[in-house]
């Protein structure tokens, strides 16, 4: 952890007076998984927009050593901080494949972004089948597979999930944290916001937990999944 | 069609109308004009409308603003008209940046409500400015003939068309695509949505100043009313929608065949036009809500059926 690819210091940020994040502590390694869990309200959706700058916020984010405080959104995309937004924000009525090639659409190198679309294909051979077909027509699984290989386009350096298990049968959340391993090991670092304690700490090499705006927990995911207060308070044993 | 094959089509119309003086009677020449002025304003509200996805009631303020430009530039200063059509389009892109950037915080009706305010607000600031003429407006000194001015419109047209062509297929119309789809979406990817609203305003901003510019000094006449109405706004897009919006050449197909209606519907049932040209529009939308642009790709495929589906798909 001696140069860490995220480091956030500091942080708070909320929505007009209401303040919802307070002092937040965290540090991401490069090629790490890190999970963020922590149940509903207590700021992981806010503490994400912020890293992405569609909220302000004050105290330090650092991304690959730069500030990205006076940073607009877009601008915090083309340095690869890449969300996969909660609700996976679709584009319904364009095909699958439109879809992928948007995540690549700030990228100049059509070369590599058509290479990245054959690898995107490889990884989800489910949406290789279905890449003419308009994105709102696929399953909810298949929705959530298109949004990671779309953030995916983009050639994050740290690709950040938001609510991946949302909504989705056991088997395809295993399916996809399966593949979120797959793309650590081609380097990408990957942020995991989750209220599926289980399925986080599953894949996750280290957890963060947070209670109304605060980060209460840190340490090795295997510890935290351990950790009776934290099974106490998530999963109810 | 082919693409190759629409070009084409596109480049013998545009040769039609180029040929009309020679030929056409002195009506004919000033439906032209009429008609391709309009074709030029739906046009530019697909950049805004139709690609963007903001449905735009404001776009006759910019029409109105280049044909206050022109006018002023003319009258009060005794400019040449090139002069006034840059500054009418200065005008328009100057509204355009200013408003654009609270308004087009702004969605769906309430974007569209709060652009149809700006309208009313223009005619009235424009009614008290002693520079504008207030509300008796500008009388502009008479130009030259009818074939000028049809040249000049057709040009525009063009010009707009092209700009429609090479939007449909830029990093910037796939960033204004992605807006018009899901603008939440386009934002995590990396587009700047604020930027690329405001320029796309600008954009219509420029050609509808322009359009207006002609057609203030073709008139030769412009007060604040006329200037700066709601309804020709309402008519660019019915236009655009009925020919397609969201394509190339949809936009101004509509606004040739609904000027052709009701052009003989006026001539013919003077009494009743306006009654049947909403006629057209509503079966219009029941039967083909997605343009000529669209039934003339799928009609082939679907034949009649085409309509049923939409009926069906559309639940009217």
């Amino acid at each position: 952890m001696s140069d860490p690819l995220l480091k956030v210091a500091g942080l708070s940020a909320g929505y007009g007076d209401m303040a919802v994040l307070r002092d937040i502590k965290l540090e991401i390694a490069r090629g790490e998984i890190v999970a963020l869990v922590g149940s509903n309200g207590a700021g992981k959706t806010t503490l994400l927009r912020a890293l992405s700058r569609l909220i302000p916020s004050t105290g330090q984010i650092n991304f690959t050593g730069r500030a990205l405080d006076e940073l607009t959104p877009d601008e915090v995309f083309a340095l690869r901080l890449v969300q996969v937004p909660e609700g996976r924000q679709l584009f319904d009525q364009m095909s699958v494949e439109e879809n992928l090639l948007m995540g690549g659409y700030r990228r100049p190198d059509s070369a590599a972004v058509a290479a990245d679309l054959q690898r995107a294909y490889e990884l989800f051979p489910r949406l290789k089948e279905r890449r003419r077909q308009l994105a709102g027509s696929l399953s909810g699984g298949e929705q959530q597979m298109c949004a990671i290989a779309r953030g995916l386009m983009a050639a994050p350096e740290l690709l950040m999930v938001d609510e991946m298990s949302l909504g989705l049968a056991p088997v395809i959340v295993d399916l996809l944290l399966d593949t979120l391993v797959a793309i650590r090991k081609e380097g990408v670092t990957v942020l995991l916001v989750e209220q599926d304690v289980f399925s986080a700490f599953y894949v996750a090499d280290r957890g963060y937990v947070m209670e109304s705006g605060s980060i209460v927990r840190v340490g090795p995911a295997k510890e935290l999944a351990e950790d009776p207060e934290v099974k106490r308070a998530y999963l109810g044993i | 069609m082919k693409p190759a094959l629409k070009f084409i089509f596109a480049a013998l119309v545009v040769g039609g109308f180029a040929t009309v003086p020679s030929w056409g009677s002195a009506v004919l020449v000033q439906f032209g004009i009429n008609a391709l002025i309009l074709a030029t304003l739906a046009q530019s509200w697909n950049i805004i409308g139709g690609y963007t996805g903001y449905p735009s009631f404001g776009n006759s303020v910019f029409y109105g603003l280049g044909g206050y430009g022109v006018a002023i530039a003319l009258v009060q200063y005794q400019l040449p008209s090139a002069v006034g059509l840059i500054l009418g389009v200065v005008l328009a892109v100057l509204f355009a940046f200013l408003l654009g950037l609270p308004v087009l915080r702004l969605r769906g009706h309430y974007f569209a409500i709060a652009t149809l305010g700006l309208t009313e607000v223009m005619t009235a600031i424009v009614s008290n400015l002693d520079i504008a003429g207030r509300n008796v407006g500008l009388i502009l000194p008479l130009a030259k003939g009818d074939t000028l001015f049809l040249e000049l419109s057709l040009a525009l047209l063009v010009v707009t068309t092209l700009a429609v062509a090479w939007i449909s297929r830029s990093r910037f119309g796939f960033g204004l695509i992605a807006i018009r789809e899901n603008e939440v979406a386009a934002a995590v990817m990396g587009v700047n949505t604020t930027l690329y609203k405001i320029l796309a305003f600008a954009l219509c901003a420029v050609f509808s100043a322009l359009a207006g510019g002609i057609h203030a000094y073709w008139i030769t006449y412009l007060d604040p009313g006329s200037a700066f109405d709601v309804s020709l706004n309402v008519r660019m897009i019915i236009m655009a929608v009925f020919g397609g919006p969201g394509t190339i050449f949809g936009p101004a197909l509509g606004a040739f065949a609904l000027a052709a209606i009701s052009e003989i519907l006026a001539s013919k049932i003077t009494s009743l036009a306006s009654i049947f040209f909403g006629v057209v529009i509503v079966v219009a939308i029941i039967f083909m809500p997605r343009g000529v642009a669209d039934l003339a790709q799928n009609f082939r495929r679907f034949g009649w059926r085409y309509f049923q589906e939409n009926i069906k798909a559309h639940r009217v």
